[in-house]
């Protein structure tokens, strides 16, 4: 693995200095459709001022493109057309998504359960696992002695453990509870879905707190 | 195990940098000018965001219409509907222990049962989601079986747990409530719960 | 591979150095920027220049935009956000105003789509301020502390700056058949006619202009959008599903009947919440669903 590595640097190595010393191939060199169509691929090999004057043409404020000599529009066979969209469609981005849409009471409590849905699941495979295991490593998973361990915990501890896990416990159920009435095509107008929403949210943190406490 | 982890990570480290193989090739290098070979440095870390999308490629001509798959409906309305179930079931059966202290081991047992259908209809869903099938068939079938694995070991987890301990409610409550009611709780006492004792006999 | 990744970031603005004059019309092959992924970062406004109101008066109220900009011609650059500032009382009321005060008088090189100004043709839709809407149809906040932020709509591959490919999207909507499948003609010989009931069932449907605006703006879309068709395409697949007329359903149906094209929809309801037109696609996608469980 690691051997492979070093051999595809030094050969990523090699291989840059190779592109150091020897000008780049035409290949990759950009080409109009124009000069495609006309067969004046241009080289590497072409002097260097020449690219310096297409800077300053580039520079003026107005575009030459019709004044431009390798500009003179062609008809490009849909083919080719085609097959030149595809190869642009390949560079371009992707716009920023969640990274910029606004947190809405829709959707950030949408994720928030398949979160809290998961944590839940998640500790539930993590325990019926353990406990399949457990004799294997003498672990002690019986519920006896889970419970013995967690009333030698100190306050603090077991407040917030508790919490971490009534949250979770508390916004899924409701918010479950929600998602079965969408289902039943009931409370989706864009107002309750707000005010259900909240409430969720506010419901949720308070029997979190109640269950943390009981 | 050893190399069900090792492919798990395969899989893992697939999922964040998906569809790109180190392959190097002279067209590769090409690309980059000589200038810019010489002042680019060696650098190996690159910011890796999570499922990034493939460049675009579109099927077929702007007039096709997208195809239209075959109709399954384990994989459509019936799976939908074995969902709501499910989560329309667990419902009394999250009621009920506030209600009534603990549930009935039968009961018990059903709930278990239909939690751990729950949570596997759940990370089923996930994983349809984020690793999709058409982008990544490989790891999506590896994801597929994992989940199954995983579930089926849960399963006779949780079954040796309710047979064996005092089921998910009860455990629940007792942990819950632990150090406000040590009467329930023997400390000394551990070898009269069955999977211990087994446990002990195991070790001797 | 990563080192390359970054060599070809560094090239790009030395390669736009060096590009011909010409018109740029299909220049860029496939081949040119390998290194640059779909999800490459957006340069932040801080990097970038400020272009200002031209003439700033005494009273004026300048506004900031930052907006999205990414040129085709240089291929392999980062998408970026460029800062413009406007004087709000010589501009419209409405965003696309603004959109168009910069392209005319302030930077001719900013792209966007646009025709009826009035909200029917759904040109417009963009990512303004968080939120997908259309900018013909969103007021200008008129605080000026505020900035506003215009992307375009979110997960889609730009074409250029604002403009996004739908092409999928089309594609997508020509997949359910958008239009009304009979096998029969009516008795008397003359139009398929509907009762005022039936067609009342249409209301709420038929308004849709298809901009993408919910289908953008809903996550699952954003992660599966290959394959599952969407809250726009779904709110049309029910418009024929709930037509009296139509009498393909079962087919139509069918054509939903697996885990991608319809299952996708976790109820999210960005969709409902987006539409720019007060629609509600998450209700027709929990009709269609309800119908198709219970078979009805």
């Amino acid at each position: 693995m690691s051997v492979n590595m070093f051999s595809q640097r030094a050969v990523q190595t090699s291989m840059r200095r190779l592109a150091t010393i020897r000008p780049t191939n035409s290949s990759m060199r950009i080409l109009s459709p124009a000069a495609i169509a006309t067969g004046q691929i241009r080289t590497a090999e072409e002097p260097y001022q020449d690219r310096e004057q297409e800077h300053a043409l580039t520079l003026l404020p107005l575009r030459l493109a019709a004044t431009s000599p390798t500009s003179t529009s062609l008809p490009v066979s849909s083919e080719e057309a085609n097959k030149l969209l595809a190869s642009q469609r390949k560079n371009r981005p992707v716009s920023p998504h969640l990274g910029i849409y606004r947190p809405q009471v829709t959707w950030i409590p949408s994720a928030m359960n398949r979160v809290t849905g998961s944590i839940l699941s998640g500790g539930l495979y993590i325990f019926g696992f353990a406990y399949l295991v457990a004799p294997a490593f003498g672990w002690h998973l019986e519920s006896a002695t889970m419970a013995a361990t967690v009333a030698a915990w100190p306050v603090a501890a077991k407040v917030a453990t508790k919490f971490l896990i009534a949250w979770p416990f508390t916004f899924h159920s409701f918010n479950g509870l929600r998602h079965l009435t969408w289902d039943l095509g009931a409370v989706l107008t864009n107002k309750q879905v707000i005010v259900t929403g909240w409430t969720v949210i506010a419901l949720s943190f308070v029997t979190a707190l109640g269950l943390t406490f009981y | 195990m050893a190399s069900t982890a090792r492919l798990g990570m395969r899989c893992a480290r697939q999922l964040f940098q998906p569809a790109r193989r180190v392959v190097l090739r002279p067209e590769h290098i090409r690309q980059s000018s000589p200038i810019v070979s010489r002042l680019a440095p060696f650098t190996t870390t690159t910011k890796k965001s999570i499922l990034p999308p493939g460049p675009q490629v579109v099927h077929g001509g702007v007039n096709d219409p997208a195809p239209v798959p075959d109709p399954h409906p384990t994989h459509g309305s019936y799976h939908w509907i074995a969902e709501r179930g499910i989560s329309v079931l667990l419902v009394p059966l999250t009621l009920a222990p506030f209600a009534a202290g603990t549930l009935n081991p039968t009961m018990d047992a059903i709930f278990c049962g239909a939690m751990l259908i729950h949570s596997h209809l759940g990370f089923q869903s996930i994983i349809t989601d984020y690793v999709p099938q058409w982008r990544m068939p490989g790891v999506r079938k590896a994801f597929d079986y994992l989940l199954m694995l995983a579930t089926l070991v849960v399963g006779i987890g949780l079954y040796e747990f309710e047979t064996n301990d005092v089921g998910i409610t009860e455990a629940v409550k007792r942990i819950w409530r632990a150090g406000k009611n040590d009467a329930t709780i023997e400390k000394s006492n551990l070898s009269g719960l069955g999977y211990d004792a087994k446990a002990l006999k195991g070790q001797a | 591979m990563a080192s390359l990744r970054s060599a070809t970031r560094l090239a790009a603005p030395a390669r736009s150095l060096f590009r011909p004059a010409v018109r740029s019309y299909a220049t860029i092959g496939g081949e040119m920027s390998r290194g640059a992924t779909p999800s490459r970062p957006v340069i932040s406004e801080k990097d970038t220049s400020t272009i200002k109101e031209p003439e700033p008066e005494k009273d004026s109220k300048i506004k900031t935009f930052h907006i999205y900009r990414w040129n085709p011609d240089e291929p392999a650059s980062k998408p970026k956000m460029q800062t413009y500032t406007l004087d709000l009382n010589k501009t419209g009321p409405m965003m696309l105003d603004a959109l168009i005060r910069i392209k005319n008088e302030v930077d001719p090189t900013l792209t966007f789509r646009r025709s009826c100004r009035e909200g029917i043709c759904g040109s417009c839709a963009m990512n303004i301020d968080g939120v997908n809407t259309l900018a013909c149809l969103c007021r200008i906040p008129t605080e000026t502390t505020k900035e506003s932020r215009i992307y375009p709509l979110p997960h889609t591959y730009v074409v250029k700056d604002l403009v996004p490919d739908l092409t999928h999207f089309y594609k997508q909507y020509k997949s359910i058949k958008p239009y009304l499948q009979r096998d029969t003609k009516p008795g008397d010989g003359r139009e398929n006619r509907q009762t005022p009931e039936e067609r009342k069932k249409l209301d709420g449907l038929y308004e849709c202009i298809l901009c993408a605006c919910c289908s953008t703006s809903c996550p699952s879309y954003w992660w599966n959008s290959e394959q599952y068709l969407g809250p726009a395409i779904l709110l049309q697949s029910y418009r024929w599903l709930a037509d009296s007329r139509d009498e393909r359903k079962a087919e139509r149906k069918e054509a939903l009947e697996n885990g991608m094209s319809l299952y996708r929809c976790h109820t999210i309801l960005n969709c409902s919440r987006t539409c720019p037109k007060g629609l509600n696609p998450a209700k027709a996608i929990a009709e269609i669903k309800k119908s198709m469980a219970l078979g009805s």
